[in-house]
C-alpha cells in the first residue's frame, strides 16, 4: 500500500478541512511576511465564517482582509497593523464600531498559549512584572491568576490556545506535508503543533525535501499536516522569506481601498471573489511578481 | 540652521547610539528604523561588542547595509545568528539577558509608561491603536529607551489612557514595591530633545535640547510638568565619525528621511 499524498488545490483544502463556521482559525505569518494569503483569499471566496480568529503576535493583511470581508466574530490578537505603513483600517473600524469582539492580549499570551496548547499543559505562568500592564483589567476572563506552589506568590497565567484549524505558509513542502521555513518561523511552528487541523501552503512542492536540505531543516513533520497546497506567490502582497519581498505599493493600494465600503468591495471583487486563486498571480502580473523576487531570492 | 548637515532622525539615532554600551544586548520591535540605525552605528563606532535582536525576525546582529523598514524582513537574517521567535520571547522573560529594550507608544506618560492600545476608553476608543505586542516585557528589561517621532502634548501625557508598556507605574513607591529585575525607563528620545528620569520622583526630566530647539518649546509641547534643570545643555551634533557610519549603514535614508 502506497503513502497517501496530501496535495490538493486551495479550493479543495479549504472546502474539505474548514467548517462553514470555523470554531477557531489561526493564521500564520508576522507583520507583512509569510502571510498565508492564498488560503485566506480562498476562505473569503467560500464565505467561511470564523467564530474566533487567532493571529501571530503581529498580524497584518491576513487578519485585516478577513475582518473586512465580514467573516470574523471575534479576534484574539496582540497587534494588527501595517508596521511602517500605518494602522490596519478594517481592524480599527471593526473595533471602534464594535462589529467584532476583541480579545486583546500581549505577545507572550499567544506564544505561551500555543506552547501550552501544543503540549497539553493546563496553563503557563507569566514571569513577574508582566501583570503590571492593564490587559488583565479589561480581560479578567482571559488573564487568570493562581498561586505559585513554590513561592506562594500570585502569578498571572496564559491559557492554552488550541486552534481548530491553522493556515500556515511554508516555503517548501513535500507531498506528505513535511515542510520547512527558509527564513523566520515566527510562531508558525507553534500554531502547527497546537492546531487540530493544519493546512500548509507552499511556494514549491519538493518531493525529496529532506534529502535536499537535510531532515533537521524540515521541522514541520507531515503527521501534523492535513493538507498541502502549492501556492507560488501565495503570500502576496506580503513577503515569503527567501523567495520574494512584500509589495509595498499593493499594500498601500489595499489600505487606500479600505477607506469606503465601495472601494473595498471593488478590491475584493478584483483580487479575491471575482477570480479563482489560480488566477491571482496573473492578476498581479508576472513582471511585477518577478521584480519582487529579485531581492528576496536566496538560493 | 539652514546648513544643517544631518536630519532630526539621524540626531535621534546618535543620541540612542551614545547611550548603548559595549558588550550590551539590545532588542527592539516593529517600526524601529531609528533604534536599528543606532545599534548598527554603535557597533561601527564605540560598541563593537554590542548585540542587538531585530524583533520578530529573531535575527541577532543583522548586518544591515542598507537598513530596512520592516522588523521582520528577511534581510535582517543576514546576521550573526537567528533565533526562533518563541525563544526570543522566552529570553525576554528571563530578566537578566537583555540590557536595553526599545519601546514607544501612541502615548507616553511622565513615569515612562507607554500605550500602544488605544486613546480614550478601551471600551469606547477615540482611536484604536495596533496593540501592545511585546511591550509588557519592559519591566523585565535591564533598562528601557523610549522614542517617539512626534513630540507633542497628545503623545507626552500626564497619564496614559491604557498602560500597555509599564514604566515607573504610578511613581517611586509603587515601582520599588514590585521588586522587579529591571531598572525601568532610562532615556526618552524625541525630535525635540533627550530626557531621562529624576532618580527620586521617577518623573521625566529634560536632559538636553536638540540644536535650534528651546526649552520653552519642549515645555509647551509636553502634556505634563516636565522636570527642567537649571542648566539644560544642547544635544551634541553628530560627529563626522558618527555621520560617516550612519550614512554607510543607511545610504537610502530609511531612517534619515523619517524626520
Amino acid at each position: 500500500m502506497g503513502r497517501t499524498q496530501k496535495l490538493m488545490s486551495a479550493r479543495e483544502a479549504v472546502s474539505h478541512w474548514v467548517g462553514d463556521r470555523c470554531e477557531s482559525l489561526a493564521v500564520g505569518g508576522m507583520h507583512m511576511h509569510n502571510n498565508p494569503m492564498a488560503l485566506i483569499r480562498e476562505i473569503i471566496r467560500q464565505g467561511k465564517k470564523i467564530k474566533r480568529l487567532i493571529t501571530s503576535p503581529s498580524a497584518d493583511i491576513n487578519a485585516d482582509l478577513l475582518i473586512g470581508a465580514g467573516l470574523v466574530e471575534e479576534i484574539l490578537t496582540a497587534y494588527v497593523g501595517f508596521e511602517h505603513l500605518g494602522l490596519a483600517p478594517n481592524f480599527r473600524r471593526a473595533v471602534e464600531t464594535k462589529s467584532m469582539r476583541l480579545l486583546e492580549c500581549d505577545e507572550p499570551f499567544i506564544v505561551y498559549g500555543l506552547q501550552a496548547g501544543a503540549g497539553g499543559l493546563p496553563f503557563i505562568p507569566y514571569p513577574k512584572g508582566l501583570e503590571l500592564n492593564d490587559l488583565h483589567k479589561i480581560n479578567p476572563e482571559m488573564y487568570r491568576f493562581t498561586t505559585d506552589p513554590y513561592t506562594g506568590d500570585e502569578v498571572m497565567t496564559a491559557a492554552p490556545i488550541k486552534p481548530s484549524v491553522a493556515l500556515v505558509h511554508c516555503q517548501e513542502a513535500d507531498p506528505y506535508g513535511n515542510a520547512l521555513f527558509k527564513g523566520s518561523e515566527f510562531t508558525d511552528r507553534q500554531m502547527v503543533m497546537a492546531a487540530d487541523t493544519v493546512i500548509i501552503q507552499a511556494e514549491k512542492i519538493v518531493p525529496d525535501l529532506a534529502r535536499k536540505y537535510g531532515s533537521t531543516k524540515v521541522n514541520v513533520p507531515g503527521f501534523l499536516v492535513s493538507a498541502v497546497v502549492e501556492a507560488p506567490y501565495g503570500c502576496h502582497p506580503t513577503s515569503s522569506h527567501g523567495y520574494y519581498t512584500f509589495d509595498e505599493a499593493h499594500l498601500k493600494e489595499y489600505i487606500k481601498a479600505c477607506k469606503t465600503p465601495e472601494t473595498f468591495a471593488a478590491y475584493l471583487q478584483h483580487y479575491v471573489t471575482g477570480i479563482p486563486e489560480e488566477e491571482y498571480a496573473g492578476r498581479i502580473g508576472t513582471e511585477r511578481l518577478q521584480a519582487l523576487s529579485k531581492r528576496g531570492e536566496s538560493e | 540652521m539652514s546648513e544643517k548637515t544631518y536630519s532630526t532622525a539621524e540626531l535621534m539615532a546618535c543620541v540612542m547610539s551614545r547611550h548603548l554600551q559595549d558588550g550590551e544586548v539590545a532588542i527592539m520591535g516593529a517600526v524601529s528604523m531609528i533604534p536599528m540605525a543606532a545599534c548598527r552605528m554603535a557597533q561601527e563606532t564605540h560598541a563593537p561588542n554590542l548585540y542587538y535582536i531585530a524583533g520578530g525576525s529573531g535575527a541577532v546582529n543583522p548586518h544591515l547595509e542598507p537598513l530596512v523598514f520592516s522588523s521582520c524582513d528577511d534581510e535582517n537574517l543576514r546576521s550573526d545568528a537567528a533565533m526562533a521567535l518563541p525563544d526570543v520571547i522566552l529570553l525576554e522573560g528571563h530578566g537578566k539577558r537583555l540590557d536595553v529594550f526599545f519601546g514607544g507608544g501612541l502615548q507616553i506618560d511622565k513615569y515612562g509608561n507607554c500605550n500602544l492600545v488605544c486613546i480614550g476608553d478601551w471600551d469606547k476608543p477615540a482611536l484604536r491603536g495596533p496593540g501592545t505586542v511585546g511591550l509588557p516585557f519592559l519591566p523585565r528589561a535591564g533598562r528601557v529607551v523610549i522614542y517617539t517621532t512626534s513630540h507633542n502634548a497628545r503623545t507626552l501625557v500626564e497619564k496614559v489612557d491604557f498602560n500597555s508598556g509599564p514604566g515607573f507605574l504610578d511613581g517611586p513607591e509603587g515601582w520599588a514595591a514590585k521588586g522587579l529585575p529591571g531598572n525601568g525607563p532610562a532615556l526618552v528620545v524625541t525630535p525635540l530633545c533627550a530626557m531621562d528620569f529624576d532618580e527620586k520622583s521617577k518623573i521625566m526630566r529634560l536632559k538636553s535640547v536638540h540644536p535650534g530647539v528651546t526649552v520653552e518649546q519642549v515645555v509647551e509641547n509636553t502634556g505634563f510638568k516636565l522636570i527642567v534643570p537649571e542648566h539644560v545643555p544642547t544635544t551634541p551634533e553628530p560627529t563626522e565619525t558618527e555621520l560617516k557610519a550612519l550614512r554607510q549603514i543607511d545610504p537610502t535614508g530609511v531612517a534619515r528621511n523619517l524626520i
